[in-house]
């Protein structure tokens, strides 16, 4: 049968070539010859750029950095934004001139409670409801809530009364309340299915006790979906709040993104101040509305943004001391009122800032993130847009703002960063706005309202973070951990090459240039997937060499005993070749297995081995079984070797 | 032809070895519960510092200091190479907050031993929950390899050869174990890294030994069955070993060079090459004959 030799050996060149083309950047050092350019403004030199800027990232524990694991206390922002809810509904039935009305969270509960004095107000309060709260609150049908009147007047024997109901029922966890100077008593349930067995007890015990109905309480419920989207906002928030403040910050490659349900990892490589990265991490944003100043066009402000970055040599870049320096140069270019902000562009997949458009901003913020009250996405002709409102003091100052202002744009900064920077259209003197989001399609638009809306909540919704888990590895460690992994790598390399060399004689060095060409592959391939090289990665790869050599150990011993049966070469290494192969590939399997397990469980560094292991197993496979194959069979076949030295 | 040679006797002797086994795995079980096993931070919850100073001091001196000056339980270790004047500081209850824990520490070294004492390598703090859920999934990890890779044995082998593999497993994992409590080694995330590659290792080990009989059995269909597997494990015995061997080349290296995380896995990966090699042979192939033997008892 006819090989395609030729084609099989090109194959295997040139992959070879493409893993070397792939690695060439991140040994030659490419990537701060790239960044230097890229800050001074010069051309990225000719060779450079023919190379892929993809590299081998180097983990924490190779290069030092910090590794946080902070929790988002979900709980807090729920409570608060109940808590929140309770006080726009007591202002709403104020506003509307409601007499004696109360609305009052029930604690430890997800319920607010909503006393009227008449049936007018209840049917002002649903009213209300169904404009502003649809999807979030719903009424309770089930009385959660039992109340009883009393026949006596006597406030004293009243207050016994209270004493003797409350340990009464003190078996049953309830809460039994009782205003001062009411004959009325509440209990209030968990659930609404312990109300029967409290009636027996109450009516055997407490017969002067009748129970009454009440008409004009309207007992609100968030309901769970609302709940779900409340918590799971309130970590998006953490993680886009976290990304805003880091780019202001200036790392090179961090990474921020939600672990589980409410968790956030933040990995900064490379930092050496740890204290500071942190206290930027956790500290509370700052939202701010400040008007554009209309008097330069868009261009004109990107041109001299630019001109001032190359007179006074200020480095590409959107960090807040790169901004402090650009306003510091531009004194006397611009109005002295005004200020240079930029808006951030990120890469959609890897949420790194790609650019920034310069604005230039009046000073003054005009309304600050305190004055606003909420901020929601709502639905208009099936356009999403963010709708807004102020509390007394920001909608007196938004009136007047946009009253005096209409046909500018007014831009919304977060942690000094331009979020967006929509056009006033008209005066707006209610405190309610609506924010537009251009064009698109419906999933776009929705996108940017939602995006929106965690932005302006920010000030808000305040949900606090805390830390669980902290890393921090300084750069020196970083470099001898480097230093060490690689001399561990690189004796047991040597002694397990030597010693295949020794027992196995050619095959053995056979096996060795392979398993050289197996470790380029791999490393390759990390680059190529830009996964993360830690130390114990560096371990997986040492113990990848180990499985590739397994792999030929075992092809080999069934050479030698084929040989041993009185096979002539090339059929010995045919039979040797074909028999190993069940047991190679179910090893290889098996690993593969526990990589992928391990992947799936672990975290930082360990997944690193996880993936280096998973990488390896692959490329060994590949390797140790059909490359070997091949240099046999073309040894035995083309070049008609009559003897193995094995 | 096959050409008669020696073969070695391993079946023959396999009660001894069941005995030898047997010992040290009730032996490792009962080490672990008397000794208990030491868990780091990862699983426990606690901060773990690793300072270099400029000048080497007495470790117990800086324990009785920062006793003194924190009101902190702290042990001091020396960390790799002695003259490198690096330290590591394992504080299990802190009973301040994690946040700001190393400042503290680094200025009460720099204020009783001279500023610019101590330089703060490595700081590590987790959580006493986020441990509890570390620990979780560690276990889970290594419960949900060894049912995949069984799984997959079942589909490539047949029932008469799963249940060895997995007591061969468990055999492995039990004695590393032991060895953990003997040492009083800790056991972290990348000690579970190495238990679930000496899971991956171990059944390697037993596929090859399994292959063969597998193979053999088509070939000597006359032969019974302990013979059989003699034989196979006779013929992939120099690959068995030599394989082993490299593979403890290797671990061995990292154990010598490595330093803490990466000595901690070298320590685990050489008693699990060794139990993992041993079992295959001793646990493996027994249990496979004693189930070929009785199967048609359960059977009926």
């Amino acid at each position: 049968m006819p090989k395609p030799w030729r084609l099989k050996i090109y194959l295997v060149l040139f992959l070879a070539v493409v893993a070397v083309y792939i690695l060439l950047p991140t040994f030659l050092g490419f990537k701060p010859l790239r960044e230097q350019a890229e800050n001074t403004g010069k051309e990225v030199p000719g060779y450079v750029s023919l190379f892929p800027e993809k590299e081998l990232n180097l983990g924490l524990d190779l290069r030092g950095g910090i590794y946080l694991e902070l929790e988002v206390s979900v709980a807090e922002a729920v409570n608060n934004r109940l808590d929140l809810m309770a006080g726009e509904i007591s202002r709403f039935l104020k506003e509307e001139k409601v007499e004696g009305a109360i609305a009052d969270r029930i604690p430890k509960t997800y319920r607010i409670r909503v006393l009227l004095p008449d049936p007018s107000a209840v049917k002002k309060l649903k009213d209300h409801m169904n404009d502003y709260y649809h999807g979030a609150l719903s009424e309770e049908r089930a009385g959660s809530e039992l109340v009883y009147r009393s026949e006596e007047k006597d406030e004293s024997k009243l207050q016994a009364l209270y004493q003797q109901l409350a340990k009464g029922l003190s078996p049953k966890e309830v809460e039994v309340e009782r205003s001062g100077g009411s004959d009325l008593f509440r209990i209030v349930l968990k659930t609404a299915r312990e109300s029967d067995a409290i009636r027996s007890v109450i009516s055997s015990q407490f017969p002067e006790l009748k129970e009454t109905g009440d008409p004009y309480k309207v007992i609100l419920v968030a309901l769970d979906p609302y709940l779900e989207k409340l918590r799971s906002d309130s970590v998006k928030q953490a993680v886009e709040t976290i990304r805003n403040r880091i780019d202001r910050y200036g790392v090179a490659e961090p990474s921020i993104r939600q672990l589980g349900e409410s968790r956030v990892v933040v990995e900064l490589p490379g930092v050496t101040d740890p204290d500071r990265a942190i206290s930027i991490v956790k500290k509370a944003g700052k939202l701010e509305f400040k008007l554009v100043d209309e008097s330069k066009k868009d261009e004109e402000v990107q041109v001299l943004v630019a001109d001032i970055r190359k007179q006074s040599q200020i480095p590409e870049g959107f960090t807040e001391e790169v901004v402090t320096a650009l306003n510091e140069a531009a004194k006397g270019k611009i109005p002295a009122e005004d200020q240079i902000v930029f808006e951030l562009q990120h890469d959609p997949v890897t949420k790194k800032v790609v650019g920034g458009t310069p604005y230039l901003l009046k000073r003054k913020a005009e309304v600050s993130g305190d004055m606003l009250k909420a901020a929601q996405v709502s639905v208009h002709d099936n356009e999403p847009y963010v709708s807004i409102s102020f509390n007394a003091v920001g909608t007196k100052a938004f009136a007047d703002l946009t009253a005096a202002n209409v046909g500018k744009r007014l831009a919304i900064l977060l942690d000094g960063n331009v979020t967006t920077a929509p056009v006033i259209k008209s005066a707006i003197p209610s405190g309610e706005a609506q924010i537009t989001l251009g064009y698109g399609n419906y999933q776009f638009l929705l996108k940017r309202a939602e995006d929106l809306v965690l932005v302006l909540r920010e000030g808000a919704l305040p949900a606090s973070l805390k830390e669980i888990t902290k890393t921090v590895i300084g750069p020196s460690l970083g470099k001898s951990a480097i230093h060490k992994g690689l001399i561990a790598a690189l004796i047991a390399g040597i002694t397990v090459v030597v010693f295949m060399a020794l027992y196995y004689k050619l095959s053995g060095l056979i096996a060795d240039c392979v398993l050289g060409l197996n470790v380029l592959y791999i490393l390759g391939l990390l680059a190529l997937f830009q996964a993360t090289l830690t130390l114990p990665g560096i371990a997986g790869i040492v113990l990848t060499m180990g499985m590739a050599l397994d792999a030929n150990i075992l092809i080999f011993e069934r050479i030698r005993e084929e040989i041993k049966n009185g096979k002539m070469a090339k059929a010995a290494i045919e039979a040797g070749f074909s028999n190993a192969w069940t047991a190679v590939v179910d090893t290889h399997i098996t690993t593969f297995l526990s990589g992928m397990v391990l992947y799936q469980f672990g975290t930082g560094p360990i997944r690193g081995f996880a993936v280096t292991l998973m990488i390896g197993v692959a490329t060994t496979l590949f390797t140790a079984y059909w490359v070997t194959r091949l240099v046999f069979e073309y040894l035995t076949v083309k070049m008609k070797i009559q003897k193995v030295s094995i | 032809m096959q050409l008669t040679k020696k073969e070695i006797p391993f079946i023959q002797n396999q009660v001894y070895l069941l005995i030898l086994s047997l010992i040290l795995t009730v032996g490792s079980i009962i080490l672990i519960a008397i000794h208990g096993l030491t868990f780091g931070i990862d699983f426990k919850g606690g901060i773990k510092l690793q300072y270099h100073f400029n000048k080497s001091v007495e470790t117990g001196q800086v324990q009785e200091m920062l006793a003194k000056t924190l009101h902190e339980k702290v042990a001091v270790q020396q960390f790799g190479d002695p003259k490198e004047n690096t330290f590591a500081f394992d504080i299990l209850k802190p009973t301040q907050g994690i946040e700001d824990f190393s400042l503290s520490v680094t200025k009460a070294l720099d204020g009783h031993f001279g500023a610019g004492f101590a330089t703060l390598l490595k700081e590590e703090s987790v959580g006493p929950k986020a441990g509890q859920e570390l620990k979780r999934k560690g276990q889970l990890a290594v419960i949900v390899a060894c049912i995949l890779i069984l799984i997959y044995l079942g589909y490539r082998f047949d029932f008469y050869f799963s249940p060895g593999a997995i007591l061969a497993l468990i055999h492995d994992i039990i004695i590393t174990l032991g060895a953990f409590a003997v040492t009083g080694r800790e056991i972290n995330l990348t000690v579970v890294a190495a238990f679930l590659t000496i899971v991956g290792y171990s059944v390697n080990d037993t596929i090859i030994v399994y292959d063969r009989i597998r193979e053999n059995a088509l070939k000597y269909k006359t032969l019974p069955i302990p013979q059989l597997v003699n034989r196979s494990i006779n013929e992939t015995l120099s690959r068995t070993i030599v394989t082993s061997l490299v593979v403890f080349f290797v671990v061995f290296v990292l154990f010598l060079k490595g330093e803490g995380d990466i000595q901690d896995f070298a320590f685990a990966m050489i008693v699990g090459v060794i139990t993992g090699t041993y079992s295959s042979i001793f646990i493996a192939s027994p249990i496979y004959i004693f189930l070929k033997k009785h199967a048609h008892r359960f059977s009926k």
